[in-house]
Order: C-alpha cells, then structure tokens, then sequence
C-alpha cells in the first residue's frame, strides 16, 4: 500500500474539495438517521427481546378478555363474576392441559384470576400510557416555552416546576389520585391526573434540550431570517430533541406502570370495581404463604412489563443519543465479556478486506477516536464515546 | 548526524468502527533526530495525528497499530503496558491542541506538575514544589510562586497551553509530540507559544514532532517536512525544499491554497487577486449620497447580560458599509467581533446607538418593519456542523428564507433553489438529501446559497471558512467572492485571520477588547498600519516561506521590544 | 456565598408556600370526611359531625382555612408552631413528634447507604465496562428500576426474616448451601477482580476453596449465634486494609503512606482496649461513640500529616479510611459481644412489623441492635431503586470523565491507571452525581410512605396515607412540611457539595 502507483498519486492530488464533490456527484446513498437508529435498535438484544415480550403481553391482555373485560376475546370468563371456588382456588395451568379451567387459580371468592390479571393488565397498561403522554406533552410544552423565551415566562414556569418537584412525587401522586378519585371518567381521569404531578422532569429535560439548541447556528440563522418563534420551536427544536423526548417517554411509562400499581396498593389508584395489578397485590398480600400465586401473578406481569419497556428505551437511548454511540463494531460477546476470547489479532484483521467509510452518518465521520484535527486519545479502556 | 531519537517505520493503523474497518495509516516511515524539529502537514483524515500517537500508546482501544516505532531504538509497540507507562512523560511527551480542556479543572496546578515529577521520580514534596515553580517561571507565567496554587480556569487559553508545556519538559524528555499546538490560539499567542517552543528545544537539544495544518507554522518552526495525505506520506524532505520547491501536486496544491498576506510592493497587489468588481446594479463608484450605507454603525456599544448584570463588551463602534462593498472585521477572540455580527442579525439587542440598515433604525422599528428588513439580510455562520437543521433536506433548507417570508409557491421555490445550487456548484441531486451527507465545505456552500435566497444586499459573514481544511476553505472563498460579484450584495465579513481578509475585502475594521483599534481600506490597514497593536497582529501571522517568516519573526521582536 | 444561601433559602420558602397551596386545595376536595359520620346509625351522630366540623373549622371558606393552617404553621418562627388538628382532634404537632424521628432515621440510613453502595458498584461497572459484570449489574439495576416496591416487600419478609429466623434457631450449613454459595464466589470475585484469564482461574479457585473451608469453621464455631471477632482478627483485618487501601489509592511503592496506614492500626489497637470498658455501657450512647469515632478520624489525619512527608493528601487519606474502618470493625465487635445476650431478649431477630419491638428493653448495645434488626428489611427494600440510580449515574458520570481530554493529559504524563481513576477521573465524576442526591432523597421519601404501610410503622408516610384517606388535610400538610422542608435542604446541601467539588464555580 505504501508503493503508490502513478494513477493513484495522480488522483491523490485532486484538492479535496474536488474530491468531495466527485463523491457527491457518485449515487452513493449514506445511511439516513432513521436507518441508523433502526439498525442500532435492532442491534441491542435485550430491547429486542424486550420489545417482543411487551408485544405479547399485550396482546394477550387485550385479545383473551377484549376491551370489556367480560369475556369477550378467546377467554370465556368475566373478571368480576364470582363463582364457587374450586381446589382452594389453585391454577390450573399445566395440570389440566394446557391453560385448564382457571390457569391462574380463583380469589377467596371464586373470580376467574386468569381474567382478573389481565384485566388488571389491562388497566395498568392503559393508565401508564394515559400517564406517560399527559405528562409528555405538558412537560415539552413548559420546557420548550421556558427554554425559548426565557426572561420571566421562564421564570414563572420554572417557580411552578419547582412547586410540584418540592412535594414527593409519590406523595403529590397520591394526592392527585385522591382528588381524581372524586371525578367522572374513571382509569383516564386518573391518568391525566397522575400526568399533572410527573411532568416536571420531562420539562426540565426537555428546557435543557432547548437551551442547547438555542446556542445551534440554525437555529440563530433561523431567527436571523425573521422567522416566528412556533416555527422556529415546532419546525427546528422539537424534531431535533424528539430523540431526547422518546426516551424519556418510554422511562415515563414504565415509571408510570410502579406509580400506578403503587398508589391502587395504597387505595388512590384505579377504584373498585375495576381493578389494576397493584390492587390485585393489595388485596391478596396477606395470601402469600397460604395461596403464593395470588401474589406472584399480577406481580411478575408488573416487572415483566416494566423490565421490558425500561430495556427498550434503554435501547432507544444507545440508538438515538450519540454520547452513548458505541464507536466499536458491536458489543463483544459472551466469551469477550468473560475474559476467555482476546481481541482479533493484527493478522488476522489485516486479512479481512478493507470496507469503506462512506456510509456513516456523516460523511466526514471519523475513525472511532479522531476528531477533525486528529486522534482523540486517551480512550483506552472504554470503547463509549463522546460525539465529536 | 546521530542516530534518531524516534523513528517510525511503516506504521499502518487500522479502526473497527461500526461500518467495518478503516484504514487510517497505511505503511508511513519518518524518524525525528535529536534537536530537530519535523513537521508533519496534511487536511483532516490524513492520519498525521493518528501515527504521530502510536508511539505513546494512546490510541483507543478499537485501533490495531502494525509496523515498529523505535524510541531511542528501543521498539515501543512490543513492550509490556508498564514499561511504556514510564516511557510516556520521561522520555517522550505531548502537547495537546486544547488548552482549555487539557488540564484536570479539579486540581491545583501544582497537583498537576508534582503529580508529573512525582510519576517519574525526578522530585518529591518541597522538592517537586520548587521544580514546579521554576518549570512554570521557566515557560513564562508571570508570580508563579502564587499562581502555581491557582485552578487551571483562572489561567487564559495560552498561559494553559504553557503549563501544558511546562509538564510536558518537566521530566527532559527525548523527544516532544506536540499534536497542533497553537491551533485553539490566536495569532499574537500563536507566536509566542511558537517562540518558547523553539527556546526549549535548543535549551534542551529536544526532538520536536510537530503535527499541524498550517503551512506558516511549518515555515516558522521546521527543520524538516513530511506531508501525508489519506494515511500515505507523499513527500518529505528539508523545510526550504518543501516550501520552496515541491515536486509532489498535492504539495504544490496545498501551498498554493493558503492564503496570504500580500506585503507592500508585491506584484499581484495592483489588481486584487481575487477580483472583486462592482456591484452590476450600480454602475461605477457605489454613489454616497443618493443610496443609503448597507449597514451603518453611529456610537454602537452592545452588551450581554447575565443574571441581571451585564457586561459591555462592545463600546463606541462606528463604520459604514456601502453596497457592494465587503468590509472585514477583524481581531483576536474576545475583541467583540462576533458580537456585532449577532447585532446587526438581530440576536442581541443594541444597548446604546444606532445601527442603521439600509438607513433605518433597525432595533428600533416596529415587529413588522423588522421582519421585512431582515428579508434584506443572509447569513453564513461558522462551523458547517451546527449551521443546517440535520432534520431538514437541503431543498427545505435553501427555501426556508422564501417560506418564512411568504414569497412565492411551490414551483418558484423550488426553481429558486436549483437555481442557487447551480450558482454554488453542487448538483440538483442533493435537493432531496441532508446535511449529514455532505462535507463542511459543502455544507458551507450550502450556508450560502440559503443567505442568497432572498436576494439580500447585505451579508453576514461570521469566520465562514475558520473550520475548514486550506484546499476546501480556497475554493469556498472563490466562489464566495465569484457569488459577490454575480449578486453585488454588501458584506460584513468577520474574521480572525488577516489573509482570509486580505483576499476579499475592499476596507477593514480591526477590533481590540470591543474597542475600534483603526480602520480604513484594506491597504491602509493591512500594508500601512498606523496603530502598534495592528501592526503586531500583522507581525504575528507566520508566512509558509522560511525565509521570509525567519525575517518577520525578527521584526516582531524588534516590535515588541519597542515600550509601548 | 452567604447571600447565595439566603437568597436560595428565601425562594425555597416561596416554593414551599405554593406547593402548600396546591397541596391543600387538593386534599380538601379530594372526599367528604363527614360522609362516614353521615352515613352512620351512631345516637350521637350529629354530635360527632358538630365536632368533627368544629377540629377541622369546617364552617369556614377554604382560604380561611388554609389561612388558619398557614398562621399555624408561621407560628413556627416565633417558636409557637401550631400544626393544626386531624380528623378526630388529635394534635397534629404531636403525632409528627412522634412518628418523624423513625421516618427520618429510616431516609437518612437508607440515603447514606445507597450512596455508599452505588457509588462503589457504579465505579467498579464503569471500570469493567462490557464485562459480564457489567451486564450482570445493569441487569440488576433494570430490575431494581422495575420492581414494585410493595411486592418486593411481601417477598423480603418471607425470605430474608421468616427464614432466616428459622434457620436461627438451629443454625447449619447443608452441603448443597456450601457448595452454592463457593460457586458464587468463585465465579463473582474473579469479576470483579479482574485480569487475564489465568489469573481469574486462580482466583475463582482460591475463593471457592475458601468458602470451602470457611463456612464449615463458622458453623462449627456457632458464629451466626455467638460470633466474635476479638482484637487479633480486628488487627489482622486492618493490616490487611491498610495494605489495601495503600494499594488502591497511591500503591505500594509508596512506603510512607502504607507506614502512616499501619501506625494507624496500631494506635486503633492501643485504643481498642482502652476504650473496651467504657464502650461496655457507654455514657450518652450514641453521642460518646460518635466522638470516639471523630477522635480517630482527627487522629488519623494528625498521623497522615506528620507522617505522610510529600505524600500528605494521600497519607491523609488512607490512614483516615484505615481508621474509619476500623472504628466501624471496633464497633462490630462490641455488637457481636452482645448478640448472644441480644437473641435470649429476642429469639427472632429479624422483624417485619414496627419501627421497635414493644416493651423492649436491655442495655445500650442490645437497643440498638434490636432497632437495627428493625430497620433491616425496610432499609434494605427502600434503597433497592437508589442503589440502582447512583450506581447507574456514577457509571455513566465516570465513563464521561474517562473520556475528557485532561484523562489522556494524565495518561501522557504516565500516571498509572489507578492514580487515574482515583485521583483524577472520580473527582471530576462526583460533580453532576451530587446533583441527584437532593432529587433521590425527596424519591427515597415518597417510598418511605409505601414502605412503611407494608412493614406497619406509625412513621409519617402512615400519618400522610390515613390522613389523605380521611380528605384530612392537617396530616397531609404536616407531612408534605417536612419532606418538603428536607427535599429544600438537601437540594442546598447539594449545591454546597458541588461548590465544593468544582473550583470553577466557586466564588
């Protein structure tokens, strides 16, 4: 590679801002950002799975009972008919075929569990959405005005964040829960209810966000053009940090799903006769030793969905947020990650035909660990990388 | 000569990045004898830093390194990572580009420089306290005894870049890497850093790699050369050889790209050399009277106001721009330069004055009247990363002006924008694609077609090519002033660096802590300069000749020397 | 800097005022706290409602009301504070005596330990990026994040109490538990450790032979009932930590600050035995011990300073953990003396119900063990998101630091790997995690509230559930003072800290 042959040195010579161009001109498509976060997503096993395991659970909650809850998917039972309790009320499920009569066992009177949980998934399910998009969209809206207009708007939004951050979430949760107990609408009212004490933290994130954005030479240029504060906020700002905003939506419902089981333990949750995972747990706590599943299936159903949605947006950050970019070409596996399997040798690379760069997000992209102006250094034992 | 203190000897670096492998160096040889200095020259990706720092063992972890470095000819790719351990800082040390973010902002200075001494066993306690002063006094910080208990935030950029230095000598090493040194500094700190690296080096018979993108540099530093492109040297040899006269294209294209400050008497003066006519639309001399000034500055002071205490940083500032005409705004950082650019854009509000477009008040008019004078303003910002929205195709981009002004339809725009991509030769194919999958320097171009839009007559022009490579920021600086003479628009072209300046503008501005330093066309200003800190600027910025910088680096001496 | 905190002090009281507001509007609309009065068939119904209307002014307007609670309440800075009355005339003054001190100690324990825990776990994951380690203890954080408090408390009783109170009475290791528990070892502590493969081999075999040996030694000398360290084990353990610690923070090249470490062991055996009789029943409790504690700690940095030549900051360092740690093994001694005697008072140490077992009483050692077996499970089931938070901030926080470009500075100067973690990337690390501890604390409250219903206290999260449960706003205003109150000084103190971490904001 050292000895150049003369049409290679002759090409070398081209300035690079001719070079450029050429490779412009050359119908090579780059990746877009949307791929590149699809391919990192899929990459990241445990959000795949994640994700394919919150599907299911859905899709059982939904389809066994239907969205009445009576009976009226696959599964034939009621949530809340009681009937005459069979065998103590234990599960059938292995035992007699498949599912059996009541796969999750009955309560101390006779309710179908099986239907009882997924109603409660149900239930769960939706409060969290409800909650997560409610406090989504007051959050962005505060953070976003603060953090563009600053001045005193700011300073009125950031006083009133810092009010419902004060009380403990839980605590101004509860209180919330309470109030809405009071008014029409039932599992939704609660959800916009609990949305009025959880956005805060979006807010903040999101006025962050913005604040950084301001300092972007777009964005200036943009307010140099004369253009209207809503498009500069709605055209440039919030499609730049819908990244930042996703993330923190997905934590914000699996935050939500604890919060509301919590509060249903403590009785300012969903109310009877409806009925949610952490009610489920509250009513049956006392059963533990003498009838366990009672306990352990709404319980399992919560950390399952939980696990899952916190390990998909953990997924979403490592595909989205580039400070948590992994520059290596994978995570190592299994036998790396115990020490048993070294890196590929020199050789062995120096073998592997050599892949061009031009497909990164950037066509300029460097090498892992060099900027513009040369090396990053200093990386040595981590492979995670600022964007530089 | 001896034999040489760092030798490199086909050094090939390979990165496995999430797209598969990329070769950064393939196979480079150089060595660097004791008491030399050898530059190593080439654009971004040309794997200049990448080799230089494989003999310090301080690449990340996804970089596989073959070949042999020899230090002091002992082979440092085999050794264990404790015996290089002792190496790095003893025998071969560095100096980074970032001054502001090379030194730990957590510890005392002193920590930081015993800490240096301590590693090595070179000096211990009150012992090391002392070397440390005398190490700091010896790079030139003024009351080292006090300043050395100071954090590293309350020393200036180029007082870091000392310390840097001074931990870099501390345990006499072999052989310093300095990996751009002066490139985060300005022009009058450039020089000096420069001059006490060259004092060390012949205090100290130290070997100097010096890695940099700056031809200057090279003239004013270099014994000898070696220009690398895409990871390959492609020429090397003695610094009058390379400078004077290059044999390789790439060499002769790179030179030939830089910008240069035309002194008095030089042949190309009498005609531009990048020509800049007169605007189409007026005819002759841009006549005073009957047409307003583009931009008029009446007793401007503008200040920022941080948690309701604000601090002036511009006073009193007066100029004029006619149309058509380009005036540069010049000056260190801090000079207030990019201030009165975000004034005149309408980022920042006007303290005190007037600041008059196209002869109205444009702070003082209503919303309505703003906005349709804004129509008359573009913009080219900075750095080519942060200047498009990445969330926008460039057809959106180059049309947003007409969008947020409400001029014309669908069709219009988008001929508009083929039209403007002709003009900054990019091909209508990357109408359709984003900003990410262009290069700086046609994002840059892009920047300009999107401030043309509108036809403007007066363009902001905020150091429009500072972050790009010399051959990129060549060809954007000939079509930016080709663009000028084609649409007459005014401009206010801000700048730190004088030859960029001198290429383009008819009248010049030169700033100093926000304060006007003198003013007055390009050739008063530049070739004639009156006022001493004007000429220092001029003194400081090196020429990629060695002869001549050898010449003007005794007459900055012979500046300085003067008491002011 | 006094001004900063008055000023900071002065909006918090503002913040503090509206969240009252917000607080007590809600409450009182959140249900009718005379509707059970109404429904019931009591003769003396309307009598209860006249009174009930009359504690809690129930004829008056809402702001009247809010008023009359907030001139009680700003009666506190004349020293009258009147927290107004609950549902049936209690005193709600008086109940927040009562129940903030167990609350408060349950928070404070819990806050301290998952720093502590979280900060270590999160340093040692960062340092062993992409190890099985690491993915083993995100995993473990995820799951943290995703348990429900509650139900992980139902589970912590039957585990960790019941059984383990069962297994106390007849305490043997089966051959399956040795077996079980060598292989953990065996397989955790080479990851942690670290090294090539051949050394973590060796010491996967080193522990399991360990533990092999270990346990059986332990259940033949009935150490889960009598278990005793004695100043020969205490001093062995301390030569080894001052050997270690040496060895962490500035190496063993490093003769004086290993010397400094050792005269330290030294003086702390000297001083174990001459304060064995005092600490036998100590005088004040806590307080003499707390100065005895404090004594060492200024020993320790007197021995660092004059012993430490130009290694002072290290020496002073080591020797002060040295010394803390050993003040801690000193401590553990004497609770180990009185565990025995501890377990004829109660049989069944571990409790899953109460903040303290009624009607207990015994000598200074064994109260405070018994509120230790107390707090126990609680503490543990409240820090479990906590410890997952600092772990994962301090991993990400060091990560960044690791990547700054003074760390390759560092590097380049030839500084070894430990000096750099330590000395230059925690610090640096440390700043932005101050900043959660104010944001934990106020999270490590509102799950006290759940916490404390599970394992029955009559702390304040129970006064805040019953009093909401009621639309009884007196408790509930109480409670959301006092968080409030706490979540405000925490917030300072966090400032503080990050003043004191990182000079460029210093003023």
């Amino acid at each position: 590679m050292s000895h150049q042959t003369p049409s290679s040195s002759n090409s070398d010579a081209r300035s690079v801002a001719e070079a450029e161009d050429e490779k412009l001109a050359s119908e090579h498509r780059s990746y877009s950002q949307g791929q590149l976060v699809r391919r990192r997503f899929l990459a990241h096993k445990p959000a795949l799975i994640s994700m394919i395991v919150l599907i299911f659970v859905v899709l059982l909650s939904i389809t066994s009972i239907g969205f009445s809850g009576q009976g009226t998917g696959w599964w034939s039972k009621s949530f809340s008919d009681t009937g005459i309790t069979v065998d103590g009320g234990r599960p059938t499920m292995f035992n007699e075929g498949l599912l059996g009569e009541h796969p999750f066992g009955q309560d101390s009177i006779g309710r179908d569990y099986f239907a009882m949980v997924m109603r409660g998934t149900q239930q769960s399910l939706l409060v969290a959405l409800g909650v997560a998009f409610a406090s989504t969209f007051l959050g962005v809206l505060v953070g976003a005005l603060a953090g563009y207009f600053r001045g005193w708007i700011e300073a009125v939004l950031m006083r009133i964040t810092d009010v419902v951050i004060v009380v403990p979430l839980l605590a101004l949760a509860a209180v919330f829960g309470a109030y809405a107990q009071n008014l029409p609408g039932g599992t939704l009212t609660l959800a916009l209810a609990l949305g009025l004490a959880t956005w805060t933290g979006t807010a903040r994130l999101v006025r962050a966000e913005i604040l950084s954005l301001r300092e972007k030479e777009y964005v200036s240029a943009a307010v140099a053009m004369g253009a209207h504060p809503a498009r500069i906020i709605l055209k440039h700002m919030l499609p730049n940090s819908i990244g930042v905003i996703v993330v923190n939506a997905t934590f914000a419902i699996a935050a939500a799903i604890l919060l509301e089981t919590t509060l249903s333990y403590l009785g300012f949750g969903v109310q009877p006769p409806e009925t949610s995972l952490g009610a489920l747990i509250q009513n049956n706590q006392n059963a533990f030793t003498t009838r366990p599943w009672l306990f352990w299936f709404p319980g399992l159903f919560i950390i399952a969905i939980a696990l899952s949605v916190n390990f998909i947006g953990d997924g979403l950050r490592d595909a989205i947020d580039p400070r948590q970019k992994r520059t290596g070409a994978s995570r190592p596996g299994w036998r790396t990650a115990f020490g048993l399997l070294g890196k590929t040798t020199a050789e062995e690379r120096a073998n592997r035909p050599v892949t061009e760069l031009s497909g990164g997000p950037s066509q300029q992209q460097m090498p892992a660990g060099m900027t513009d102006r040369g090396p990053d250094l200093g990386h040595g034992p981590t492979e995670e990388k600022r964007d530089s | 000569m001896s034999e040489p203190v760092l030798s490199y000897q086909d050094i090939r670096v390979t990165f496995a990045t999430e797209f598969g492998e990329v070769d950064a160096v393939k196979g480079v040889s150089f060595d660097v004898m004791p008491g030399e200095v050898v530059a190593v020259v080439g654009e971004s990706g040309s794997g200049k830093s990448v080799t230089s720092s494989t003999a310090m063992g301080l690449l990340p972890e996804n970089a596989t390194v073959q070949g042999e470095v020899l230090l002091q000819g002992r082979s440092v790719l085999n050794m264990s990572t404790a015996e290089r351990r002792k190496l790095r800082g003893a025998e071969i040390s560095m100096v980074f580009q970032e001054p502001m973010t090379a030194l730990n902002p957590v510890l005392r200075v002193s920590d930081q420089l015993i800490e240096a001494l301590q590693v090595h066993d070179i000096a211990f306690g009150r012992a090391a306290l002392e070397k440390s002063i005398e190490l700091l006094e010896r790079v030139g910080i003024p009351e080292a005894r006090t300043r050395i208990r100071q954090y590293p935030h309350q020393f200036s950029g180029g007082q870091r870049q000392r310390i840097v230095i001074a931990m870099a000598i501390a345990c006499g090493p072999k052989v310093i890497i300095a990996d751009e040194p002066t490139t985060a500094l300005d022009v009058t700190v450039q020089a000096e850093i420069l001059d006490l690296l060259r004092e060390l080096k012949d205090e100290l018979n130290t070997g100097i790699l010096l890695i940099t993108h700056n031809m200057g540099v090279v003239a004013d530093m270099a014994d000898r050369v070696v220009v690398m492109l895409n990871g390959e040297v492609v020429e090397t040899g003695p610094v009058a050889k390379i400078l004077g006269h290059p044999e390789h294209p790439y060499t002769r294209r790179l030179l030939a790209a830089m910008p240069l400050l035309r002194e008095a008497g030089d042949a190309s003066l009498g005609s531009p050399r990048v020509s800049v006519s007169e605007p189409s639309r007026s005819a002759g001399e841009p006549t005073h009277d009957s047409v307003a000034p583009a931009l008029q500055a009446k007793d401007v002071a503008l200040e920022y106001s941080f948690r309701r205490r604000s601090t002036r940083v511009v006073h009193d500032l007066n100029f004029t721009v006619q149309p058509g005409e380009i005036m540069g705004l010049v000056g260190e950082s801090g000079s207030g330069k990019s201030t009165v650019a975000k004034a005149v854009l309408g980022l920042l509000d006007v303290a005190e004055g007037e600041l008059l477009v196209r002869g109205e008040n444009m702070p003082e008019l209503p919303a309505k009247q703003k906005k349709a004078l804004k129509r008359e303003i573009g913009v080219v910002f900075q750095d080519p990363a942060a200047s498009l929205d990445p969330r926008f195709p460039i057809g959106d981009i180059i049309t947003e002006p007409m969008v947020v002004h409400k001029v014309g339809d669908k069709n219009s725009r988008n001929a508009r924008a083929r039209e403007l991509l002709e003009a900054v030769r990019l091909p209508e194919s990357v109408l359709n694609r984003y900003p990410h999958e262009l290069s700086g320097g046609q994002r840059q171009r892009i920047s300009i077609a999107r401030a043309l839009t509108l036809d403007p007559t007066l363009l902001i022009a905020d150091e429009p090519t500072s972050a790009l490579d010399v051959s990129v920021q060549a060809a954007v600086l000939e079509l930016f002033s080709e663009l000028q003479q084609q649409y007459g628009f005014a401009c206010l072209f801000v700048s730190h660096d004088l030859a960029v300046v001198d290429s383009l503008a008819h009248k010049v501005l030169v700033m100093q802590n926000g304060r006007t330093v003198e003013q007055g066309s390009t050739d008063e200003v530049l070739r004639h300069a009156r006022q001493p800190y004007t000429q220092r600027l001029l003194a400081a910025a090196p020429v990629p000749d060695p002869a001549t910088q050898a010449r003007r680096r005794a007459e900055r001496q012979r500046l300085l020397s003067v008491p002011q | 800097m006094y001004s900063y905190v008055l000023k900071r002090l002065l909006s918090a009281v503002l913040v503090l005022f509206g969240a009252s507001l917000l607080v007590y509007v809600l409450v009182i609309n959140s249900g009718d706290p005379l509707l059970e009065l109404r429904e019931s068939n009591a003769e003396n119904a309307d009598f209860l409602i006249q009174q009930r209307i009359e504690f809690m002014n129930l004829d008056e307007p809402w702001y009247s009301r809010y008023w009359i609670w907030l001139s009680g309440v700003l009666g506190c800075a004349v020293g009258s504070c009147d927290l107004g009355t609950n549902i049936n005339g209690q005193d709600v003054g008086a109940m927040v005596a009562t129940s903030a001190s167990s609350t408060l100690r349950l928070v404070f324990l819990a806050t301290l330990l998952s720093i502590i825990i979280g900060i270590l776990t999160g340093i040692v994951t960062a340092i062993r990026q992409y190890s099985s380690l690491d993915y083993a203890v995100s995993f473990i954080v995820f799951l943290f994040f995703s348990l429900p408090v509650f139900w992980a408390a139902v589970l912590a009783k039957d585990w960790m109490g019941i059984t383990y109170n069962n297994w106390l009475r007849e305490p043997q290791f089966s051959w399956t538990q040795i077996l079980i528990v060598a292989g953990i070892a065996a397989i955790l502590v080479p990851l942690i450790v670290g090294g090539s493969a051949r050394r973590r081999l060796l010491t996967g075999a080193a522990m399991f032979c360990f533990v092999l040996v270990a346990m059986p030694v332990l259940e033949a000398l009935n150490y889960a009932r009598e278990p005793q360290l004695g100043p020969a084990v205490i001093t062995a353990i301390g030569i080894a930590l001052a050997f270690g610690l040496t060895a962490l923070l500035s190496g063993l090249k490093n003769r004086r600050v290993l010397y400094c470490a050792l005269i330290v062991v030294g003086l702390g055996l000297v001083s174990y035995y001459a304060t064995f009789w005092l600490l036998i029943e100590p005088p004040g409790g806590w307080l003499s011990i707390v100065g005895l504690f404090l004594v060492a700690i200024a020993v320790a940095v007197i021995v660092g300073r004059t012993f430490g030549g130009h290694a002072k900051g290290q020496a002073v360092a080591v020797s002060v953990l040295t010394a803390v740690l050993y003040s801690v093994l000193v401590l553990l001694d004497h609770f180990m003396r009185a565990w025995p005697g501890f377990l004829g008072l109660k049989p069944r140490p571990i409790a899953t119900i109460g903040s303290s077992s009624p009607n207990f009483s015994g000598d200074f050692w064994q109260v405070s063990l018994d509120q230790g077996t107390q707090l126990l499970l609680p503490t543990t089931i409240l820090m479990l998101v906590s410890v997952a938070t600092y772990t994962r901030y301090t991993r990400s926080s060091m990560l960044e630091a690791v990547n700054q470009d003074y760390i390759r500075t560092a590097r380049a100067k030839g500084v070894n790997e430990r000096t750099v973690i330590f000395k230059h990337a925690f610090r640096n690390s440390m700043i932005p995690v101050t900043t959660i501890v104010a944001f934990d604390f106020a999270g490590l409250i509102g799950g006290s509230v759940v916490v404390e219903q599970v394992f029955g206290w009559t702390g304040m999260g129970d006064m805040f559930v019953t009093g909401l449960g009621n639309a009884d706003p007196a408790p509930v205003m109480a409670f959301t003072l006092i968080t409030g109150a706490a979540a405000v000084l925490f917030n300072l103190i966090a400032d503080l800290m990050y003043a004191v971490l990182d000079p460029r904001i210093r003023v």
